[in-house]
């Protein structure tokens, strides 16, 4: 074709990319979300005419206001018990000299690789009423109420350390980049340390601790896993319970499940909106040339020095117990598992592999044979089946966001400071404005029909469903990838392009051989972050609730409910222990993988090759 | 080999070039000189073909190329950041514009490896990541990833900018020296006027979108054109009416008059000198001694070689001696 047609190859490609964008956001964003913003509106009274304030009257009425109420006070409690922990271990890791920080920084991470419904499990099976913990516990403090760990306590106290990690690696960030002349320079006029910490650094950690703030109240106020799974009326919960729910047993359940969800949304995009514009205003920025690393403080006081160990090594205690008892167990019997007793004398592999019967007596004094009821997780149909929905899914969401967001960051990036750049983004971060259960609730609502815009299918219907959970993951990790990406670009050289079209590249030749290669390492991490969020994910799988969709989170739900059931997997939690400690591993290497391997540059990755290639020479007797 | 004829440049409403005309001759060394935003560098990427001139034509070799695609017009760039591509092997680096080319890979590995040879990198930092050589080493892949595809000229764009004094002024001879081997036509463009003076064969200096001054190195500087080029090349004191009557000169007062530092003499004994001043005070650079010496109610720079006899004190009562014939004179603007 001549390439000065105006109809040729790359025009094409760009119209189709344009309207298959336009498509893509207008059906899995804008008409869901405007679905359910309708269906509030379009409810009838008791008298068959359109009524938005009659879900409105309902809602004030019933107990809704009560689930509002619960995750607000969830988010501003779990705001002030984050930043109370995030805060310490930062301090007590970066910045006071506390012998053995290196161990104490590993276990305060743990909940990196340790995190969701996993999590959620893990603490229920350590500490509700008859558990090793509380069991433990309630021996050292006979005063101590059993039932502490449900409702609302359970939810904070385990929200409390599943967000600390995140928390505490921003914030770690943040006092890393803190001058160290700085506190150098108040120590010379005079300061004392904890003058010094709390007039020189913790200021400059204030914008840092403000974006986490924000962030942690939003996430107290989505909260999903956990007071589904330990038992607290909070709105996302509520919200799943009325999506499953029909006119028939409950009034316009539908209707006030889209309200709670705009409830969630509004709350959302306000306190986005006061993050946005509170770091617009730019952060404090170091005027030092040359800037000094943060030397650790000594506590000189005595009592205060042995005070904070002992605080760290309490927390340490905290954060680590789940983590090692989970490991013990998922290599215990069921018995031992059932009492949450260790028993150090006998271990076994069977709540990985392979399959046993189950022998018991039946009330009429019958010995009874449950042939496989005993599994492993990787010898569970169940099991396996979740693995491998979530895997593929996950995958494919992961790769699909990173697609997306490198062709549109390109985009961004070569028509950057112009209106259909910013469109674009906007488009892109329109998800973040969110709550996820809003989209989700949205999709499982506006597809769950023969829908026009999707060819008359129903996407909610049988295995579609899988589709559905796919571009649901898919656009709530947009907003994620699109800073991660677009920061990546916005690093690189503009020369470099320069210099390859000197050289005579094509634009083609250049993004696939220059630009990609640079912004790879980034994409990946990206996909590997995102797959890893996901494959745990409960919010979405629980909200799509399916059995076509039975993700790898929902399976581990099941665990917790079915163990035991008439001799039927008999070792469920077992089989929940091995399973969180296959995420723990999953989780690991992703994370050793982005932040280990792909942060190195070309010659970190030379040397590491010729280091491995001398080894083998060595070994295989080969003299250098 | 290149000419610029009446090239305009404008971005929007302002003018970013006005006018160039350039000739630069086959085998020269020419340098753009002059400060921030004056349009030195978007002269040579009106060269190089990154911008298109508003109006105005490029000649290469006689043919016109203003309308050429950058990739087609057979110029080698080396960048102010070099440019190296950090996920390649400076072997890659190098190799990159003679793949496009699609040349065979044997052809590809003996250009690679002679160039690397010519530009003093051995076969072991050729399997190197960039990232891994010194900034020298990087500036020297720079210029054989330019010259390895054999252009007709090459441009490079500050690319001591980002050095420490010392590695700038090292490279800068080593870069001399390469022009010279391989005998290829030069535009270089720096703000820096050393670094101009002691690399160029011609100079061309720039201010405000236009040229002030085209010369070489001691045309520029003994002989400047304009009071800008005065001013911009080297130090220079602005000689007051004041001073001059003390001096018992008659200059035309419509002219601003101006000497440079070495041009102004100063003697204990000697009473010849035109003038008396007083040394303010003295800073010491060791190959020569920098005076600020108070005459005729202004304060004027001077330079003395440090010969380590004659060596003035802060109050010290001097001689100061101006030649007339060393002054310069502009009209008043």
């Amino acid at each position: 074709m001549n390439k000065n047609s105006s109809f040729d190859a790359g025009t094409i490609l760009k119209i189709f990319g344009f309207v298959l964008f336009v498509y893509l956001f207008m059906g899995f964003m804008v008409l869901p979300c405007m679905n359910t913003l309708a269906s509030i509106f379009t409810t009838r009274d008791v008298y068959g005419y359109p009524s938005p304030w009659a879900v409105v009257k309902f809602f004030l009425a019933g107990t809704m206001p009560l689930f509002v109420w619960n995750s607000l006070k969830l988010a501003v409690a779990l705001v002030i018990t984050v930043n109370i922990v995030g805060i310490s271990i930062v301090l007590l890791t970066e910045y006071f000299d506390i012998k053995g920080a290196n161990v104490l920084r590993m276990g305060y991470m743990t909940t990196l690789i340790y995190s969701g419904v996993a999590l959620v499990t893990g603490y229920q099976f350590l500490y509700d009423s008859n558990g090793m913990m509380t069991t433990w516990l309630s021996q050292m403090f006979p005063m101590m109420n059993k039932q502490w760990f449900s409702g609302f306590n359970a939810v904070l106290f385990t929200m409390t350390f599943a967000c600390t990690s995140n928390h505490a690696l921003f914030l770690r960030n943040a006092i890393r980049g803190i001058d160290y002349n700085t506190v150098e320079a108040a120590r010379n006029l005079g300061a004392s340390p904890f003058k010094v910490l709390f007039k020189v650094v913790m200021p400059t950690l204030l914008p840092t601790l403000f974006s986490l703030t924000v962030m942690t109240f939003i996430t107290g106020l989505c909260a999903m896993s956990a007071p589904t799974l330990l038992g607290y009326n909070s709105i996302n919960p509520e919200i799943v319970r009325l999506a499953g729910s029909s006119a028939a047993d409950e009034s316009f359940p539908q209707a006030r499940a889209a309200l709670l969800s705009v409830i969630l949304a509004s709350f959302t995009i306000i306190l986005l909106s006061v993050l946005n514009h509170y770091e617009r205003k730019g952060h404090y920025l170091s005027v030092s040339k040359t800037k000094a690393k943060l030397v650790k403080q000594k506590i000189n006081n005595p009592f205060w020095n042995i005070a904070a160990h002992v605080y760290a090594y309490i927390l340490f205690v905290i954060y680590m117990t789940p983590v090692v008892m989970i490991i013990l167990f998922s290599f215990q019997n069921y018995p031992a598992i059932r009492s949450k007793m260790l028993n150090f004398s006998d271990w076994t592999l069977i709540n990985y592999f392979g399959t046993q019967n189950y022998e018991y007596m039946t009330s009429r004094g019958r010995l009874r044979t449950r042939v496989g009821s005993i599994s492993g997780v990787f010898s569970n149909s169940d099991a396996v089946g979740g693995i491998r929905l979530s895997f593929i899914m996950s995958a494919i969401a992961a790769a699909l966001a990173c697609v997306i967001v490198v062709l549109a960051v390109s985009y961004i990036f070569k028509h950057r400071n112009k209106t259909r750049a910013f469109i674009t983004e906007s488009c892109l971060l329109f998800p973040w404005l969110l709550p996820t259960i809003l989209i989700c609730y949205s999709y499982r609502i506006f597809f769950n029909r023969e829908v026009w815009y999707v060819f008359g299918n129903n996407l909610y219907w049988r295995e579609n469903v899988r589709f559905l959970i796919v571009m649901a993951y898919t656009v709530t990790k947009l907003p994620f990838a699109l800073r991660m990406i677009k920061a990546a670009f916005y690093a690189m050289d503009d020369e470099l392009e320069e210099a390859a079209k000197n050289l005579g590249a094509s634009p083609v030749y250049t993004f696939l051989k220059v630009k990609l290669p640079i912004i790879l390492p980034s994409v990946l991490a990206v996909f590997a972050l995102n797959f890893n969020a996901l494959f745990t994910e409960y919010d979405m799988g629980a909200t799509f609730q399916s059995s076509y969709g039975k993700t790898y989170a929902m399976i581990i739900q099941n665990m917790t409910m079915e163990e035991g059931r008439e001799g039927y997997n008999i070792n469920a939690s077992g089989r929940r222990c091995a399973s969180t400690v296959f995420i723990m591993i999953v989780s690991g290497i992703i994370l050793y993988l982005v932040y280990g391997v792909g942060a190195r540059d070309l010659g970190e990755r030379l040397e590491a090759r010729k280091r491995w290639k001398r080894r083998w020479a060595r070994l295989r007797g080969i003299k250098e | 080999m290149i000419k610029l004829t009446n090239i305009f440049v404008k971005f929007g409403e302002f003018e970013a070039l006005k006018d160039i005309n350039v000739h630069v001759k086959e085998g020269q060394f020419f340098t753009f000189l002059g400060p921030s935003g004056c349009g030195k560098t978007t002269t040579l990427r009106t060269i190089t073909g990154f911008i298109e001139p508003t109006s105005g034509t490029v000649l290469m070799k006689g043919e016109d190329i203003t309308h050429v695609p950058i990739e087609k017009r057979n110029i080698g760039i080396v960048f102010q950041s070099y440019a190296l591509f950090p996920t390649m092997t400076v072997y890659d680096n190098i190799a990159f514009g003679l793949k496009i080319k699609k040349l065979g890979k044997a052809e590809i590995d003996s250009k690679v490896r002679d160039i690397a040879a010519k530009v003093d990198l051995s076969a072991e930092q050729l399997e190197k990541a960039v990232s891994q050589l010194s900034g020298g080493q990087q500036q020297r892949v720079a210029i054989a990833r330019a010259l390895v595809t054999g252009p007709a000229i090459i441009c490079m764009d500050e690319p001591l900018s980002n050095l420490d004094a010392k590695l700038r002024v090292q490279l800068r001879n080593e870069l001399k020296k390469m022009q010279r081997e391989f005998g290829i036509t030069t535009i270089y463009v720096t703000h820096d006027q050393e670094e101009a003076l002691t690399l160029s064969d011609c100079i061309a200096v720039f201010n405000k979108g236009v040229i002030e001054q085209i010369g070489n190195p001691n045309e520029i500087y003994n002989h400047s054109k304009t009071e800008f080029v005065a001013n911009f090349i080297g130090d220079i004191n602005k000689l007051e009416p004041v001073l001059l009557s003390a001096a018992g000169l008659n200059l035309p007062e419509d002219q601003n008059h101006f000497i440079r530092l070495e041009r102004i003499h100063v003697d204990r004994e000697n009473s010849s000198g035109n003038l008396e001043g007083v040394i303010e005070s003295q800073e010491y650079y060791g190959l020569y001694i920098k005076y600020y010496i108070r005459v005729g109610g202004q304060i004027l720079k001077v330079i003395e070689k440090n010969d380590g006899v004659r060596i003035y004190n802060p109050g010290e009562s001097v001689n100061v001696i101006i030649n007339p014939a060393d002054i310069m004179s502009y009209k008043k603007e």
